[in-house]
């Protein structure tokens, strides 16, 4: 599957020659990151997902570079494991081949588009970045896995902020089958063929993320990031 | 009739048997706890592992309020049984000890005896009910503290928030003691007919077991009939787990419940006051 | 001035089945009375005495106690009557005078303390009144039977067998209670026994019932005068006895001769005419045993009756 993608996305860049190299447009994004050594931010999670009701709540998180994050809530918090880390360094991580395909405008923001094709093995098929070249940020994010469908990620700042950390993050995903378990609770009711399928069915929802009160580059010890996120 | 219904709660106190019911739900309930205590986190574990796979679990998912959750939903079976073994017995055992006749010779009708016994039964249902919702809830939140409740229910999974849980717990259990008010009201209905307290209260179970299975069995004749058992009605009180709540169906199921009790504790009267007393 | 009518009982049936336990019986029990009510196993009795009491639903027939229907006024009359229906059973898980106290309640009326001590001391029981009744011999229930139904001093007193399981003494003071209550209390008593002998000693009326009607009723000792007794003659010579009274009407009397024992059937006057006979005529008496018994004359009832 990933050298058909391969091959065709280099048979485009062949018909529809790269006017931009992706490559900078990535480094000067990574480049921008990196002024972030660490951050602590608390967030509001608002959930809205077919089959699944969940209050709005808050949590913290921290992060230190490169990959560290911990997350730490009151209450239940019910966060999506793909997308927490939207460091451009958590996209980078592997080898990859990158691939400018054109620009386009989201939001009221110019962005550069460019496919980011993992080599190896990994869950990861395709990941598009839309990244705005003028403030090296990116904009959105969209995922393809093997196992969990397709997400995206979009991202919106604070104008004017010094950093690329998001005031705001939606991320939005399409499962195949979220096999909800019906013994969560202990209920013994028949269940009917009906519900079954139901249970079964493709989930989709968006996850709203609201980050404020960043405090960035304070010092977080690694300790922190050794306790599981409670 | 005050002074009656005294009387016969204190009967019901004065017996051994009675003290069943209690000891069986303060043994069972910290049994539960301790388990869980012991094995929770691993049971969590593998009920959210695929939920685990796209989402970040992050706070106290085991906690008072789920355990209750789980002991309300062991109601089914095992607490029927215990209202049974009581309300079985208000009639028959008199009709056992032979007591029937210092009663019934006594310038009292039979509908004050019927009655006064029929309430000191359901005032019994009812202490076991939220001596249940005190050792679930209230040791439960003592030893796991609260936290938010996840609950399945067919429309998916439902989070409330800490705030938004204990009422619905308060609720459900007052909805409990109106389900378990039927099988004492059932098992009063038996009780009038015979002479032993063992035929009601195996009469009531079998009933209740049977109409449980009818309802599980997922064969559209079967499926036809469910609506016309109440043991279908008993477990409504999962209604007050559900966001929005539909009230509607709970008040269906509340009035059907009512329903039931009148009729169970009206054929048992009209039996007994025709009865003639022969032991 | 016609003495009141505690019980009336008018055509009462009552069908168990196909099986008629109760068959158009009538009866009446005045005031005062200290009533007899007998018959056999399977009479009727205990039916009839369960209907008294509102246990058993006749079939057919009115129930008149204090001259109101039991039908209509069941809850009033009740309150003025006081019943052992067979071996009394009680709460054993309770003391006798919890049980009392209890009974006192359910009849609507918080009997005191005092008067609870009372009837258990009249029938001998105060110094158990703590015990757990499940810890009491037969006869101890049968006593706090008794106590139970006099509880709240009522005047009609209906007693199922009173005296089933006590000892010689225990029944004497079980009679003996039955005499005070009547003669010093003026009550009205109801009481069915299989003792023929205690009813005798104690009952001014009585009804005999055989397969649930009745067989007769009356005052005691007339129903007694009415028949003849068995009286025993014990003789030295009873061959010379015998030729003696060979001529004489009193042959007639003669019933049997068992050894030495003459058994005549005479009425109560004959037997001191008899004795005079045999001893103007130097026959040695030993004995004269009168078998004057409500036993005998209920056994010839019952036995003609089939």
């Amino acid at each position: 599957m990933k050298k058909i993608t391969l091959a065709l996305l280099v048979l485009t860049g062949a018909l529809f020659p790269q006017n931009k190299d992706p490559e900078i447009i990535l480094k000067r994004l990574m480049e921008k990151f990196n002024y972030v050594k660490d951050y602590q931010v608390d967030v509001k999670i608002k959930i809205d997902i077919d089959y699944i009701q969940a209050p709005q709540t808050k949590a913290k998180i921290y992060f230190k570079q490169p990959d560290k994050i911990h997350i730490e809530s009151e209450r239940l918090a019910l966060l999506p494991k793909d997308g927490l880390n939207f460091s451009p360094s958590a996209v980078l991580q592997k080898k990859y081949t990158s691939i400018y395909e054109k620009d386009d405008v989201i939001g009221g923001h110019k962005v550069s588009i460019i496919k980011i094709i993992p080599l190896g093995e990994g869950n990861v098929i395709l990941t598009t970045l839309y990244v705005d070249t003028k403030e090296n940020l990116i904009r959105k994010l969209e995922t393809t896995t093997k196992s969990k469908g397709t997400f995206s990620i979009d991202l919106n700042y604070k104008d004017g902020s010094e950093y690329s950390l998001p005031s705001e993050m939606i991320f939005s995903f399409n499962i195949d089958k979220l096999n909800i378990p019906s013994a969560l609770s202990g209920e013994v009711e028949a269940e009917s063929e009906q519900k079954t399928e139901e249970r079964n069915k493709p989930v989709s929802g968006k996850v709203y993320i609201y980050y404020y009160n960043y405090k960035i580059n304070q010092g977080i010890p690694d300790k922190i990031f050794n306790n599981s996120s409670k | 009739m005050i002074s009656l219904i005294n009387i016969e709660i204190y009967k019901i106190f004065k017996k051994w048997r009675t003290y069943i019911s209690f000891v069986a739900i303060g043994v069972l309930v910290p049994i539960i706890h301790i388990a869980m205590l012991i094995e929770g986190e691993h049971s969590i574990e593998y009920m959210t592992r695929n939920l685990k796979q796209s989402f970040i679990f992050v706070g106290n998912l085991l906690n008072g309020f789920l355990i209750s959750y789980l002991i309300l939903n062991s109601l089914v079976v095992h607490i029927p049984f215990l209202i049974a073994l009581v309300a079985g017995d208000l009639l028959a055992g008199e009709a056992t000890a032979g007591t029937y006749r210092i009663l019934i010779t006594r310038p009292v009708s039979r509908f004050k005896i019927t009655f006064s016994k029929f309430i000191a039964g359901i005032f019994y249902t009812n202490l076991l009910i939220l001596f249940l919702a005190v050792m679930s809830l209230g040791l439960g939140i003592l030893i796991f503290g609260t936290g938010e409740l996840i609950v399945v229910r067919n429309s998916g999974i439902v989070i409330f928030a800490r705030e938004d849980v204990f009422w619905r717990f308060v609720t459900a259990y007052l909805f409990a003691s109106l389900s378990m008010s039927v099988v004492a009201a059932l098992a009063f209905l038996f009780s009038s007919l015979v002479e032993n307290a063992i035929g009601p209260i195996v009469s009531t179970m079998a009933i209740i077991i049977i109409f449980l299975i009818i309802s599980a069995i997922n064969v559209q004749f079967f499926q036809s009939i469910k609506p016309y058992l109440f043991t279908t009605y008993m477990n409504s009180w999962r209604l007050f787990f559900d966001n929005p709540m539909n009230l509607k169906e709970i008040s269906e199921s509340i009035l059907i419940l009512l329903g039931h009790v009148a009729l169970f504790f009206g054929a048992a009267f009209h039996i007994f006051n025709k009865k003639d007393i022969l032991s | 001035m016609e003495t009141e009518k505690v019980i009336e009982v008018n055509g009462l049936s009552k069908k168990f089945k196909e099986v008629a336990a109760v068959n158009n019986l009538y009866l009446n029990v005045y005031k005062g009375d200290v009533f007899g009510f007998l018959g056999p196993n399977g009479a009727g009795k205990s039916t009839t005495i369960r209907m008294l009491l509102s246990l058993i639903t006749p079939n057919q027939g009115q129930i008149r106690i204090f001259g109101k229907s039991l039908k209509e006024n069941r809850i009033n009359i009740l309150r003025n009557v006081g019943a052992i229906v067979e071996s009394p059973d009680f709460y054993g898980y309770l003391s006798a005078y919890k049980n009392l106290e209890i009974i006192g309640k359910i009849s609507g009326k918080e009997i005191s303390r005092k008067r609870i001590m009372e009837v258990l001391e009249l029938v001998g029981l105060h110094k158990r009144y703590k015990s757990k009744v499940k810890t009491y011999s037969h006869g101890m229930k049968q006593r706090l039977g008794i106590a139970q139904a006099l509880l709240h001093n009522p005047d009609l007193i209906i007693l199922d067998e009173p005296t089933t399981g006590l000892d010689p003494q225990g029944m004497k003071e079980i009679r003996d209670l039955i005499i005070h209550l009547s003669k010093q209390e003026q009550k009205t008593i109801f009481l069915s026994s299989h003792i023929l002998y205690e009813v005798e000693l104690v009952a001014n009326r009585m009804i005999i019932i055989n397969k649930g009607t009745t067989m007769i009723e009356g005052e005691v000792k007339n129903l007694l005068n009415a028949l003849d007794l068995k009286v025993t003659f014990e003789v030295d010579d009873p061959l010379k006895a015998k030729s003696l009274i060979g001529e004489k009407a009193w042959i007639s009397k003669l019933d049997s001769i068992i050894d030495n024992k003459m058994i005549f059937n005479l009425k109560t006057d004959d037997i001191p005419l008899l004795n005079k006979y045999f001893v103007e005529n130097q026959v040695n008496i030993r004995a004269v045993i009168p078998r004057r018994s409500l036993e005998e004359y209920f056994l010839n009832i019952t036995e003609s009756a089939g």
